[in-house]
């Protein structure tokens, strides 16, 4: 059972640092073509944000219902991954041909920046939903509400 | 668009697997229409793929219109799939064999699953879509990705049943990751000394530099890759996690497993061997190929031998599977078309054979409460099709025309007399002396039984049971009366591979 942080520094503190987190996975995730970085690293801050934000504020806190929501879109991501390949492959290229797809007033390049940045949102999100699922798999917490927790 | 059917193959149980979540949380009952529907939409791809590729040749993907090992401008950067004979046929096995298990699930499903019935099919799903990525895959890497994809689904799904069976999957979690570890380590030797993954390419720097083979990096990562997958096609000394992973997984799941992983990892192997390494590579004046023999000569007698002295039905088949990883590996190595084409028929063979033995063992669980061979004789309560159908597998398994078993074994014999390995023959000989005599001991329990006693209740086997089991047993049929055209595709799937006649 995880329960609410009673400590003023601790709650103030991640309240303002939860937000900067996000931030700065956001950054790292648009800034991955350029540097280190990309969809994995900036899902696992998004996941990991939203982790804190479990500890601290318990499971009746805005983080918590938030991620619980965010579980039943589990295959999201993938779907996203798995789309934007799709369209490359409908549009006439191989699967993950991002220069086959039809982005207007775009050069190959830049359908190509544009295609993997899809694609690493794809990976972001999923990244970010697996780590809150392992937090709830080795936690009490249950994620669907409406059953009952199996002991077995 | 014919180029992309690979893809469009892999792509259909991938989606469905990571929409299966989505379509969950709105209703549980929608999960296994979908997950059937999918295996079965994948079912009609591989056959038109077949048909193309026997007819108009391979075909080979780049994922990303990245340059691979065809190209000539330059050196193989993008992740490549083949599509050859030997993978379309091993894909339409796959999907026919994976419809049929999925079809028998149904009633024997694990039922205290409540919701988790989602993340259940996913996983299936999911296994079925990294076999195909084994099958198909071009380059050492991704081999390895898949393979680990495929046992993390293995591992989960043979937990399911929960209580004993977690100590089966957790035994399997530490020596399958062990061999995803041996197996990188040994892909990680390969690219040190020739700086690429790409099999093909491989191949090419193998036959370009022959002291590549004697180059200590080389030998120490072809057996890493080798432990690694001896380890997950659960080659003799290396089989320990088979037997109670796949005794205490979920009836509906140990048919797949069984026909399954260790055949997809059998069948890794024999892409690194013969594509990769070359079927004439040596290792300080030792032949890869007669060491390889020896191993499966060991495990094929010794797993017959161990099911021998079984007393659960799952158990003991599990040990007959073992065995004849043996026997396949024989086939193998013995290094010319005849026993090759042998060996590649009988382990499509032996998934069917293995999947239908599960299949009976299942229907032996669900309907007459029994696990061991003593309380066998309670399937003359049920269908009296259930008992035949056992007869044909068994015929199969054992090597009795017209069953498909007795047509890859014969090629397999005659290919180790051609090579005058007569050490191997001796051990095939035994290895189904010792598979008539295990069931020997099954039959006798079921028929020398005193009648039953007349108000016994007849059981009704389910429908969906009897289907998938008449099913096996008429494929089993199937490929031996047709088994004169499939070899002669692995015949030249063998010349292919630099095993003519020389």
């Amino acid at each position: 059972m995880i329960n609410p942080h009673d400590s003023v520094i601790v709650r103030t503190m991640s309240r303002m640092l939860i937000p900067l987190i996000q931030l700065f996975a956001l950054y790292v995730l648009f800034f991955g073509q350029y540097g280190p970085g990309g969809g994995f690293v900036g899902g696992v801050m998004l996941g990991t944000s939203l982790i804190l934000g479990i500890l601290v504020y318990g499971r009746d806190g805005v983080p918590c219902r938030a991620a619980r929501k965010l579980m039943h879109g589990d295959g999201v991501g993938l779907i996203i991954f798995a789309g934007v390949g799709g369209i490359c492959l409908v549009m006439g290229g191989q699967f993950l041909n991002y220069s086959s797809l039809e982005i207007p007033l775009a050069d190959d390049a830049r359908r190509r920046y544009l295609g993997i940045l899809m694609t690493q949102i794809g990976v972001a999100v999923d990244i970010a939903v697996t780590a809150i699922s392992i937090v709830f798999s080795l936690s009490p917490i249950n994620d669907t509400e409406d059953t009952e927790p199996s002991r077995d | 668009m014919r180029e992309h059917l690979p893809i469009i193959i892999f792509l259909i149980p991938f989606f469905s697997a990571i929409c299966m979540p989505m379509v969950g949380a709105k209703s549980v009952r929608w999960c296994r229409p979908i997950a059937l529907l999918a295996v079965f939409a994948m079912c009609v791809p591989a056959v038109v793929n077949l048909v193309l590729v026997l007819t108009e040749g391979e075909t080979r993907y780049a994922f990303g219109g990245w340059p691979i090992s065809g190209s000539t401008s330059s050196a193989p950067l993008g992740i490549e799939w083949v599509n050859d004979r030997l993978a379309s046929i091993m894909i339409v096995a796959l999907s026919a064999i994976a419809s049929l298990c999925l079809i028998y699930s149904g009633p024997v499903s694990p039922r205290s699953l409540g919701r988790q019935v989602v993340l259940y099919y996913t996983l299936i799903l999911m296994l079925i879509t990294s076999l195909t990525g084994i099958i198909f895959a071009g380059d050492l890497f991704n081999i390895f990705v898949f393979l680990e994809l495929a046992a993390l689904s293995g591992y989960a799904l043979v937990g399911v049943a929960g209580d004993r069976a977690l100590i089966a999957s957790f035994r399997y979690l530490i020596l399958g990751t062990l061999g995803a570890t041996f197996y990188l380590l040994g892909v990680v030797f390969f690219y040190a000394t020739t700086g690429t993954l790409n099999m093909a390419d491989l191949a090419q720097q193998l036959a370009d530099k022959p002291d590549l083979l004697t180059n200590k990096a080389v030998i120490g990562g072809t057996t890493f890759m080798f432990i690694g997958l001896g380890i997950k096609m659960a080659l003799f000394p290396l089989h320990g996690w088979l037997p109670g992973a796949y005794t205490r997984a979920p009836d509906a799941i140990s048919p797949m497993l069984a026909a399954l992983m260790t055949k997809v990892s059998l069948y890794a192997w024999v892409r690194i061997m013969f594509w990769v390494l070359g079927a004439k590579a040596e290792f300080g004046q030792v032949h890869l190929l007669t060491l390889l023999g020896i191993f499966g000569a060991i495990a094929a007698v010794v797993g017959a031998l161990l099911a021998l002295s079984q007393h659960d039905v799952k158990r003991m088949f599990a040990y007959g599977g073992i065995s004849h990883v043996g026997l396949i590996l024989i086939g193998v190595s013995q290094g010319n078309e005849t026993a090759f084409a042998g060996s590649m028929f009988y382990l499509i063979n032996d998934a069917a054979m293995q999947a239908g033995l599960f299949f009976i063992a299942g229907v032996a669980i669900y309907h007459h409460p029994t696990r061991t061979i003593e309380n066998l004789s309670s399937l003359r309560n049920g269908s009296p099709w259930i008992i035949a159908t056992l007869i044909i597998l068994a015929m199969s398994m054992i090597g009795i025309p017209p069953t498909g078993g007795f047509f890859g074994k014969w090629h397999i014999i005659l290919g180790a007399i051609e090579a005058q390995n007569y050490w191997a023959v001796a051990a095939i000989i035994i290895a189904t002396i010792l598979t008539m005599a295990y069931f020997q001991r099954l039959f006798v329990r079921i028929f020398s039984e005193p009648e039953m006693p007349a108000d016994a209740e007849k059981v009704e086997t389910h429908f969906a049971l009897r289907f998938s089991i008449a099913a096996t047993s008429i494929v089993v049929i199937a490929m031996g009366i047709c088994s004169d055209p499939i070899i002669r595709v692995f015949r030249d799937v063998a010349q292919s591979a630099g095993l003519g006649a020389n």
